[in-house]
């Protein structure tokens, strides 16, 4: 019992940890770029991202977002600066906003519901 | 001629499925003369696909179907596979299989024959309405109203050999959930005790769930080489829809094993066969109607995705009807502790289901938020990677010792052996890591990977008897198939995580250096093919003073459609794949994009192992 216990506090540990961009923060120039524009959308192409995009539109977003982190600025500026001209289609991962509240809570809602559902059945046992 | 034929046929073969279909008030049909009339609306159906077929062989530019679709100077192959290159003609062969899953099953099937005839009666209702949907809305053999002497051509990018054989796989995936779903639905209706459907659902359902499988390997496969971004999965509607039925087949396939006599289970089993054919049916709808914007879309048309969704509803609504109606006669409970196997399938299913809905809910978020808001936005490969994957981790986890656990009891066997075991590999990993850049992600799926691999032989090992029979296969095939996901898992954590992308302008002759491989362009020519020009370039692989290989990265031009397609050169290696895609060219230097992607076989012999273990497990009784 105490070692199913301990497995699923590591297994919550390493949930945790996946969701901290902590791990992350320490990479290179090139790293940084190559994380950002894989979650960006190119927007003339069909559902390709400006990282493997070879188009016009997604080289100037490369040389914009490079000169962006030079100039100092955090991946959130930059995304808030790219949706502020292009709009949220360029985010290929939404933000965390009211209008996409559903689409951020509903796994976990879900994943919740059904934890519960099932501790308590198998309480019954 | 030969469309006349085809159409004709496929006219017969829809009145002989409505003649089963009369109920027995209206006229009484002889059980022999039901399964005659079945026989011959399946060979009837046949013959209007292979008229079809032999139309696209031909070229019979009189057909308008044809002449939109092919070109007289195509290779033989993808004359053939142009029949399912379209909209009309895939769901010709879609309509087809439909029939011969029914036809197969009748004759393979020991039921009752009052059961039997339940299933063969909504079989043939669902090919029913499909072939109502292609007469009226997708007539593939529409005849041509201008004399022509060339066709317009397939489109080039699916004159591939991965993607000739890709729809039809897909295609018996897909449609074999329509007879699990005839199954299951018949069972509600069976008023007896009988059980014999559980046996022939798991059967079906394997069968299914392993042609989807290696449909989808097969586009993923063709994307890899094809698309030219070293990569092989990008979360495309398309690919997520295709994804849906996937998952909840794995999780029939997985609730069918547990099922030890409980009603709760039974009718969780025909809510995911309903399920599954119904994810299918949504998926056709939205591929075929034009709502998603996709790589993958077919030539729209609005009143076709209304038919569709008619389709849908009617099929999920009866489905579900009947579902809801049949309430269980009587109820016991599960036999649930904290981790015996039953929970643990349990807690397998409830993941994959919430895995399945995510994927669902972000596909379809775009439109409803389109619709509702009139903003657009994506959801793309990074919102599935940061949900379903951790949604799935625990379930990976659970999967490396599922199948030792005991039914009764929550001990395992020799956990401590388990544990030791964990605990070295662990070390291992963290020492690996520790000595090459380290990464969450990376570690965390080297970890599993390796963990499902190594708690599977394990348990192989100390729980039989090696023997070289195929018994022994089929007793220890639910590990070799954890032992493929393994295998996957590993692949594709090492090509995600640890690839790498180099860019180079080179000219010819000039060298590089990659991962102490000398990577030599030796020349840039034009071929000419039969209905294309390419242009190739050859480049020379060495290590150590020796040739090792020769990687041929290509653009072809197609002058009938007028478009380029990339053609990247691949070289195989067990551990690695060196990966070339040829960019432009100016004043005789050209840019090229290298990726190293390490252990990326890994992936195709992970689903190669799956595949295999779902054919021995159709043989398992």
């Amino acid at each position: 019992m105490m070692k199913f216990r301990l497995f699923f506090k590591i297994l919550l540990y390493f949930l945790f940890l996946f969701n901290s961009n902590g791990v992350l923060s320490n990479d290179k120039l090139d790293d940084k770029i190559k994380k950002l524009t894989l979650e960006l959308r190119c927007m003339t192409c069909q559902n390709q991202s400006i990282y493997d995009s070879d188009s016009e539109f997604a080289q100037d977003i490369k040389n914009i977002i490079k000169e962006k982190i030079k100039e100092g600025l955090s991946e959130k500026e930059i995304k808030f600066f790219l949706t502020e001209r292009y709009g949220e289609y360029i985010l290929f991962k939404p933000y965390f906003s009211i209008k996409n509240l559903l689409l951020w809570l509903f796994p976990f809602i879900l994943l919740v519901f059904s934890i519960g559902f099932f501790i308590k059945s198998s309480k019954k046992n | 001629m030969i469309s006349l034929i085809g159409f004709l046929s496929l006219c017969l073969s829809t009145f002989f499925s409505f003649l089963i279909l009369l109920p027995k008030s209206i006229i009484n049909i002889n059980v022999k003369y039901l399964f005659l009339f079945l026989k011959t609306s399946t060979f009837l159906i046949c013959i209007s696909f292979l008229s079809l077929v032999i139309a696209y062989i031909n070229s019979d530019f009189s057909n308008f179907n044809v002449f939109q679709n092919s070109h007289s100077e195509k290779p033989l192959i993808y004359k053939i596979s142009g029949t399912w290159g379209n909209h009309e003609g895939s769901i010709l062969l879609w309509l087809c299989m439909i029939s011969i899953y029914g036809f197969l099953y009748s004759l393979t099937s020991r039921s009752l024959d009052n059961f039997k005839i339940n299933v063969i009666k909504i079989q043939n209702a669902i090919f029913l309405i499909f072939a109502f949907f292609i007469i009226f809305t997708s007539n593939p053999f529409l005849v041509n109203t201008v004399e022509v002497k060339e066709g317009l051509g397939l489109n080039p990018i699916l004159q591939d050999p991965a993607l000739a054989i890709h729809p039809p796989m897909l295609y018996l995936g897909y449609v074999g959930f329509s007879l699990v779903f005839s199954l299951g639905v018949a069972s509600l209706l069976n008023n007896n005790d009988n059980k014999s459907w559980i046996a022939e659902t798991k059967k079906w359902s394997i069968i299914s769930w392993t042609f989807l499988t290696s449909g989808i390997a097969l586009g993923s496969y063709w994307a890899y080489y094809e698309l030219g971004w070293g990569g092989w999965w990008f979360w495309d509607p398309v690919e997520n829809i295709s994804l849906m039925p996937w998952i909840v087949g794995l999780a029939l396939v997985h609730s069918l094993i547990m099922i030890r006599g409980e009603q709760a289970i039974e009718r969780w089993i025909v809510f995911l066969s309903i399920l599954c054919f119904s994810l299918s049916v949504l998926g056709t709808f939205l591929v075929r109607s034009g709502i998603l914007t996709s790589v993958h879309s077919f030539a729209s048309d609005a009143s076709r995705g209304l038919f569709i969704l008619l389709i849908f509803f009617l099929t999920t609504g009866f489905g579900f009807l009947v579902f809801l109606i049949k309430s269980p006669t009587k109820k016991n409970n599960l036999n649930l502790l904290l981790i015996n196997k039953t929970s643990a399938l349990i807690i397998n299913n409830i993941l994959m289901i919430i895995a399945m809905l995510t994927i669902l809910l972000g596909t379809i978020y775009p439109i409803i938020i389109e619709v509702l808001t009139n903003t657009r936005i994506s959801v793309g490969g990074p919102y599935f990677n940061s949900t379903v994957l951790p949604i799935l981790l625990p379930g990976f986890l659970l999967m490396s010792i599922a199948p030792v656990l005991s039914w009764q009891s929550n001990k395992i066997k020799k956990f401590k052996v388990y544990v030791l075991f964990f605990l070295i590999l662990s070390c291992l990993v963290s020492i690996y890591s520790y000595f090459t850049n380290f990464n969450i992600w990376g570690f965390l799926g080297i970890i599993l990977g390796l963990w499902i691999i190594l708690a599977s032989i394990l348990s192989i090992i100390l729980r039989y008897k090696f023997l070289i029979s195929f018994s022994y296969l089929k007793s220890i095939n639910s590990f070799i198939a954890h032992i493929g996901v393994g295998v996957m898992i590993i692949g594709i954590t090492f090509s995600s995580v640890y690839q790498n992308e180099y860019s180079f302008n080179i000219s010819l002759g000039d060298e590089i250096n990659i991962d102490n491989n000398m990577l030599k362009l030796e020349n840039i020519k034009i071929v000419e093919e039969k209905n294309y020009q390419s242009l190739k370039a050859a480049f020379s692989l060495t290590k150590k003073n020796e040739i090792i290989g020769h990687i041929f990265p290509a653009k072809n031009y197609y002058p009938v459609s007028k478009m380029i397609t990339t053609e990247a050169g691949i070289y195989h290696d067990w551990l690695k794949d060196i990966y070339i895609t040829l960019g432009n060219e100016e004043n005789n230097i050209w840019s090229i994009k290298v990726y190293l992607n390490p252990l990326v076989s890994f992936i195709w012999i992970g689903v190669f192992i799956m595949v295999f273990s779902g054919f021995v497990a159709v043989f398992k009784k």
